[in-house]
């Protein structure tokens, strides 16, 4: 018997809105698409009427979890545009946040994946260990989602010594935690059982539909923005990239645990050889020159794109704002073929979307 | 910092461009368009050349060939989303369905409007003069 399965726009496995179409023969998916826009704010258009530091606190509310990489990723354009040097110590100081969002990020994911899967125990488990992310980021920057950490030119906030030891201690403190999850994540019946063999993108699919972050290196695509065109002195700290073969949702729990353990090393690296010396330009509003810049950042859920132009004048002529889940997003339909409509949530979700970067 | 490489390239050249790139192993990272200070259509297409960004424009031009038999969904859904916001037509994509802008939106306002209309008078539009 052939059904049409609709899911969404508003749904309770979706975090946000997104419609999927599936095209059923029982219960198994032989065939879906996806449908977005349900968030389409305009954010690009309100871009061209603001100065760049406006716009900083305009492209910080492109996402929720992702902020800093936003406001990072469009500094980087309005900076490479005027050609200026970010202070070492500014480059640390964004770095450190920008892993510490990835942290919480992916702490976020492996949650409602494990929400999905049905073990709620975990979840709660894995959010009430991300709480101590939260709070090292509330610490820092005085906010919990918005961290307003960047400037034209560097970061807003020092890390002063205090600061820098509670950091470095809560690194060593967080270790505990993350090897219990990642014990639990990587060795559940339950968890095992849902996600091996679940939506499968294959190496080649990857790559043809262009596929990013840690949705691309569970599927072997050993890609990632910080290794291939390091920026913010990301050179300077030894780091590896994880990639999995198998393509399934349980690579993509296993590669963002791997990633959680990275992070650590690049904070702690960062907090201990954290450079002497000015952590911005000072706070002028800059002019953007006349010209044109895209800049990269390796986001949480991958590789963050920000175009900008400028025309010579303090506001923005055009910004263009491209995110991880505008590759990741069309891969969808074709996971989920040959799946059944119970693994069609964990499916979409195993892409850890973000529809409001997506629709911006 | 990362390095930005602009290159003028003509209509003709894009396929090819996309093609080689394609052999090399490149990533499509994004197409982007935007109207320059002249009033003409800029679309560039932006591969990872890594470190470096080779960006390809073609200025002035509004009907462009597809590259989706190349890049796949890499290109179609920034081609498509182009055709939404700035009407630019790419020979062979499929735009029979709406990507990010609302069907009545687009439906009573057209493809092209909202990146070109100064805000002021997109509001106007949308909600007549006193924006409410």
């Amino acid at each position: 018997m052939s059904y049409i399965v609709p899911i969404g726009p508003y749904h309770p496995a979706l975090e946000e809105p997104i419609h999927a179409k599936l095209y059923t023969e029982g219960e198994v998916i032989k065939d879906a698409e996806v449908f977005v826009g349900y968030n389409h704010r305009g954010i690009e258009k309100l871009a061209t009427e603001r100065n760049a530091i406006q716009t900083l606190v305009l492209v910080e509310r492109v996402c929720g979890i992702c902020s800093h990489s936003h406001a990072f990723t469009y500094a980087m354009c309005v900076e490479n545009i005027n050609g200026v040097e970010v202070p070492k110590r500014g480059q640390y100081i964004r770095v450190i946040t920008a892993e510490l969002e990835r942290l919480h990020s992916h702490f976020l994911w492996l949650g409602i994946a494990c929400h999905i899967i049905g073990h709620d125990s975990m979840f709660m488990h894995i959010w009430d260990e991300r709480e101590l992310v939260m709070d090292l980021l509330e610490k820092m920057t005085g906010n919990r989602v918005n961290y307003a950490m960047i400037t034209i030119g560097g970061a807003r906030r020092d890390i002063d010594d205090d600061l820098r030891r509670e950091l470095l201690s809560a690194c060593q403190k967080l270790k505990g935690p993350l090897d219990r999850i990642a014990e639990i994540a990587l060795t559940d019946k339950t968890i095992a059982m849902r996600t091996k063999g679940v939506g499968v993108l294959t190496r080649e699919d990857a790559i043809r539909m262009g596929a990013v972050g840690p949705h691309a290196r569970a599927s072997g695509v050993a890609i990632d923005v910080r290794k291939d065109a390091p920026y913010s002195s990301y050179e300077d700290f030894d780091f590896k990239v994880h990639t999995v073969d198998s393509g399934d949702v349980f690579a993509r729990v296993l590669v963002r645990v791997l990633e959680c353990y990275e992070s650590i090393k690049i904070i702690r690296q960062a907090l201990e050889n954290l450079p002497e010396g000015p952590i911005n330009l000072g706070n002028k509003l800059p002019k953007i020159k006349e010209g044109q810049a895209v800049c990269r950042h390796e986001a949480p859920r991958g590789q963050l794109s920000h175009m900008v132009v400028g025309d010579g004048g303090f506001n923005n002529h055009r910004v263009s704002v491209h995110v991880p889940s505008y590759k990741n997003t069309p891969t969808i339909p074709h996971m989920l073929r040959g799946n059944t409509v119970a693994d069609a949530g964990l499916i979409i979700a195993s892409i850890d979307p973000c529809f409001s970067c997506l629709d911006r | 910092m990362q390095e930005y490489k602009r290159i003028d390239i003509s209509k003709d050249q894009v396929v090819p461009v996309a093609e080689r790139m394609r052999r090399e192993g490149r990533y499509l990272v994004m197409i982007h368009g935007f109207i320059n200070n002249d009033g003409q259509m800029d679309v560039s297409y932006d591969y990872a050349v890594d470190p470096a960004i080779e960006s390809y424009h073609v200025v002035g031009e509004t009907v462009l060939p597809s590259i989706g038999a190349i890049y796949d969904t890499a290109a179609t859904w920034p081609e498509r989303e182009l055709n939404e916001l700035f009407a630019v037509e790419f020979e062979g994509l499929d735009t029979s369905k709406r990507l990010f802008l609302p069907e009545d939106m687009l439906e009573t306002q057209g493809k092209g409007q909202i990146m070109v209309m100064p805000l002021s008078e997109l509001v106007e539009k949308n909600l007549g003069g006193d924006g409410k």
